[in-house]
């Protein structure tokens, strides 16, 4: 994921943590084909640390001005941002529960970011399992405001869930770009590649026909899913809603609401 | 008359180039079914009599399929503000104009103050001074004997099937058109195999085919009134489509939505996609059209008596037969044995700024004989019977830089299809596109031809997403997404199947007559494993993957020298653990313009394909108003050299010969087609005579 600047940058890019400008904290919730067995619900919370360097890249003058500010190009925090992450997956028979801490930097064009997950797997029955995973993201503008290219690996120390079929947490690469060929269109892909499965190739488009309110449309490849989304801007909160269609599967549907604080440094 | 119309240009139009522009709209051409020459046709057209950029409406725009919409917005805001285009170089000082879409159009458009027909004089002498006034004769041959043309041999005491006709193919072509205006013409075909013979009983005139129109445009309320042969299109194209569909290209954008171009003239040589009778278009108020019409013909069909005495019917047809081929005793049978009665209508509204447009269609059909399909499970839902009652509704509508539009029908049985898509221009450098279909397995239309997948609009549900990029100038990134189910079986699918179609395309234009692409295109559609490497208790068709390549490079090192290479090469898995089946073209042409008199062309070709399903369908240069697409597979060479000779200012000679050499076979087709020995060569010479 290439994006940068919302607080889910800590589950999908964690440098994308580094372009965060506020505290914000996000909630998101997931069902997937009407089954609660497969609810995903998630808290984030994430915190500049230090004045953003905002007055310097605005004094730039460097970028025409676009109707739309794009989030990518606006300042970043001085010291950096941490963020603080708790999800749930699944239901009573099979659930996963994930806390994190992560911390995203910027220096130039260059992002970087980490963290750090405590996972518990647990199944009715049989107990559950606790592991510690490490996760690396880094982000590059390639041309500034323009097209970023993004990379993330989670769980990069193949962790061992259990020693029967050498079972373990999945090790996922993701690559991907983000082009922005006007300030109202975003166009992003990506490739994702589990080291046990086949790669998944991703489209994404966004269009914003008034600046706070966001168009999106999705595909991916390997799981045939195509999806549609809005977003909104309302005051401090941002409401995005989407919904996926499997050809097998059916709807699954996704919401997340952000509120941000205090005043955005322009 | 030529120079009267070349003063009011004030540049000198190039003459497009046809063939490239074919390529760019038709991505990769998979069938030869597709009505190439009708799309060609009406491209020609509008080179011999542009569009006017000063009185063309936003549909007549859309119909050139070339400007996106937010290009026909621009186009008509400039006008509306600042009047008449002077000239066509104003067209670079209206928003969205750049140089690649005003080189693709200026063979098409032209910049007139006002209507010229009024100047021209009356119908008779605007007919005899038209430019494009013009007779074709052709004449076409392969030279090797092949089996149907032997003489029979006797099998089971009785004589082998043989063609009745000569091995020559002949045309006869006339027409005269101006576009607003009139059209009038006739076309005479006989193909190859086909016996001449005069018997006006059975409907026969000599020649097999035989086409002729008249149509006149523009008389007053009388917007258009044809009679003769004509073709219809309206809406989406969902009950009545002419052919001027292009369906999935690589122009992501322009092409998904179907214009409604009302009534048109056919001149076309398919002998089966046209109306017969008349069909007239009035103006009832300023926004509101009204079109009627009606066709009788007989078509071509397999007559059958039922067996059983408590069948449906006594007497039926299994279904219609499209080729047009009539060489043999048994097709010749089959000639125009089921009468087919068509009738219906459409009223359009059109709002006054052209932004809104709603329709109404209906159509109704009679066959002589009723229709019954064979039974198979995946004819389960397929029309039987005599009568059809199809009914449909569409719209347009544009607000800001979107384009909505959609066509939603009802067949009788209560089968229901609809067809809705959206254009978005989302600025300067990305245009998108979304179009969602739906047509239910016993949704009946018999002329429609609206966008999908499978080659009519039955038993289908799909999304498609379009996109298209201009990231710096003189690139351009397009691609496509379609994602289909067909939800009752299909011929060769005895299954619910899904699969999709994707396509990217990276074009770069260094200059205005350099053009390099590179295209990959992938498409999964199931489809049953042949008989061999069935494994399966029940019928499940395999995953049948296709992927493919092409590479396409045309540079003019100077005005009269011409290079194209191409490249394509596919491969095609019936289901995942089979193995890889593999096709491959090189092509390389070469085209010189010697003098104002001669124009030669020449590709040299060599194919390697390892069956007839990964055969490659190369697209040719070819005698004016034809176009050919030869299927190539196994291994060999495939040459063709073209001349094109101007006699004088009336006569215009075409000389064309080809040939397919194979390696490792000793004979070349199959049944009566089949040709001993290794090559298959063709001649063909056309001669234009201009009235």
């Amino acid at each position: 994921m290439a994006l940068a600047g919302e607080v889910w940058s800590m589950g999908n890019n964690v440098a994308g943590l580094s372009e965060i400008q506020q505290p914000t904290v996000g909630f998101y919730a997931e069902n997937r084909y009407f089954s609660s067995a497969l609810n995903v619900g998630a808290l984030t919370v994430a915190l500049p640390l230090g004045r953003p360097l905002g007055a310097v890249a605005a004094a730039d003058g460097a970028s025409p001005t676009p109707t739309v500010v794009p989030p990518a190009q606006a300042a970043w925090a001085r010291n950096g941002v941490v963020a603080f992450e708790a999800q749930r997956f699944g239901g009573q028979l099979y659930n996963e529960t994930r806390v994190g801490a992560g911390y995203g930097y910027r220096f130039g064009q260059i992002s970087l970011g980490g963290r750090v997950d405590l996972l518990q797997v647990s199944i009715e029955g049989l107990g559950s399992r606790r592991v510690v995973l490490g996760t690396l993201g880094g982000q590059i503008e390639v041309v500034p405001q323009r097209l970023s290219f993004g990379a993330s690996l989670y769980n990069l120390g193949q962790t061992k869930l259990a020693s029967y079929q050498d079972e373990r947490v999945p090790t996922v690469l993701k690559a991907g770009l983000a082009y922005r060929p006007s300030s109202q269109v975003l166009l992003v892909v990506e490739t994702e590649k589990d080291v046990e499965r086949a790669a998944n190739f991703k489209a994404g488009l966004e269009y914003r026909p008034v600046p706070v309110l966001a168009a999106r449309l999705g595909l991916a490849s390997l799981t045939e899913q195509a999806s549609a989304g809005i977003g909104v801007l309302a005051g401090a909160f941002q409401i995005d809603y989407a919904a996926a269609f499997q050809q097998a599967l059916g709807f699954s549907q996704h919401l997340s609401i952000s509120k941000a604080w205090g005043q955005k440094a322009q | 008359m030529a120079t009267s119309a070349a003063s009011a240009q004030d540049y000198t139009r190039r003459p497009p180039d046809l063939d490239r522009l074919t390529q760019e709209l038709f991505a990769e051409i998979q069938s030869d079914q597709v009505p190439y020459e009708d799309l060609y046709e009406t491209l020609l057209q509008y080179y011999q009599t542009p569009i006017n950029l000063n009185t063309a409406t936003r549909e007549e725009l859309r119909v050139l399929l070339l400007l996106n919409e937010n290009q026909i917005t621009t186009l008509l805001l400039h006008r509306q503000a600042n009047g008449d285009l002077l000239s066509v170089y104003e067209l670079q000082s209206i928003e969205g104009y750049d140089l690649r879409t005003i080189s693709r159009i200026l063979p098409f458009v032209s910049v007139q103050s006002s209507n010229l027909h009024a100047a021209r004089g009356s119908l008779w002498q605007r007919i005899a001074r038209e430019d494009n006034n013009a007779l074709y004769l052709r004449y076409e041959r392969v030279l090797q004997e092949r089996q149907g043309y032997t003489p029979p041999t006797l099998y089971h005491g009785q004589p082998t099937t043989r063609y009745l006709g000569s091995p020559d193919k002949m045309l006869i072509r006339y027409r005269v058109s101006h576009t607003k205006d009139f059209s009038v013409g006739f076309s005479l075909e006989k193909d190859a195999g086909e016996p001449l013979s005069w018997n006006p009983g059975s409907g026969r005139l000599g020649p097999d085919y035989v086409s002729a129109h008249v149509l006149l445009q523009e008389r007053g309320r009388l917007k258009t009134l044809a009679l003769g042969d004509y073709q219809l299109q309206f809406g989406q194209g969902l009950l009545l489509s002419s052919g001027l569909g292009v369906g999935k290209g690589a122009e992501t954008i322009t092409t998904l939505r179907r214009s409604s171009v009302g009534v048109r003239a056919y001149a076309s040589l398919l002998e089966n996609t046209f109306f017969r009778g008349g069909a007239a278009t009035v103006q009832m108020a300023p926004t509101v059209q009204a079109t009627a019409f009606v066709s009788h013909k007989n078509v071509d069909a397999n007559l059958q008596q039922a067996q059983d005495s408590l069948a449906q019917f006594d007497e039926f047809t299994s279904g219609l037969l499209y080729t047009g081929f009539h060489r043999t005793a048994s097709e010749i049978a089959n000639r125009h044995q089921l009468s087919e009665t068509i009738g219906g209508g459409n009223l359009g509204y059109t709002s006054r700024d052209g932004n809104l447009a709603l329709g109404a269609t209906g159509v109704f059909t009679h066959y002589g004989t009723p229709l019954l399909k064979r039974a198979e499970p995946y004819n389960r839902f397929e029309f039987s019977g005599k009568e059809n009652l199809a009914l449909s509704l569409n719209y347009s509508y544009v607000w800001r830089n979107l384009l909505l539009f959609g066509e939603t029908a009802r067949s009788t049985g209560g089968g229901l299809g609809t067809v809705n898509g959206l254009l978005a221009s989302l600025g300067p450098t990305v245009d998108a596109a979304l179009l969602v279909r739906h047509y239910d397995a016993d949704f009946h239309t018999l002329y429609g031809n609206a966008f999908s997948e499978n080659t009519r609009n039955i038993n289908e549900t799909g999304v498609y997403f379009g996109l298209k990029v201009r990231p710096v100038a003189r690139w351009e990134v397009s691609a496509y997404y379609d994602q289909f189910r067909f939800p009752w079986l299909r011929y060769r699918a005895s299954a619910p199947t899904a699969g999709h179609d994707a396509l990217v395309r990276l074009a770069y234009t260094p200059t205005k007559t350099s053009l390099l692409y590179v295209q990959l295109r992938q498409r999964l559609k199931p489809r049953d494993l042949p008989a061999a490497d069935v494994v399966r208790p029940i019928p499940l068709p395999g995953e049948q993957l296709r992927q493919s390549l092409l590479l396409y490079c045309n540079t003019a090192p100077s005005t009269a020298l011409e290079l194209r290479t191409r490249l394509q090469a596919s491969r095609l898995r019936d289901d995942p653990g089979l193995p890889w089946r593999r096709g491959y073209v090189l092509a390389q042409d070469v085209s010189y313009q010697l003098n104002r008199a001669l124009k030669l062309t020449a590709r040299y070709a060599l194919f390697d394909a390892d069956d007839y399903d990964t055969r490659q369908y190369v697209y040719e240069h070819d005698v004016l108003l034809a176009v050919s697409v030869p299927a190539l597979y196994g291994q060999g060479t495939r040459v063709y050299g073209l001349a094109e000779i101007r006699l004088n200012r009336s006569l215009t000679l075409w000389l064309r010969y080809a040939e397919t050499r194979y390696r490792h076979q000793e004979t070349v087709g199959s049944g009566l087609e089949t040709i001993q020995g290794a090559l298959r060569s063709e001649v063909k010479a056309q001669l234009r005579v201009k009235f």
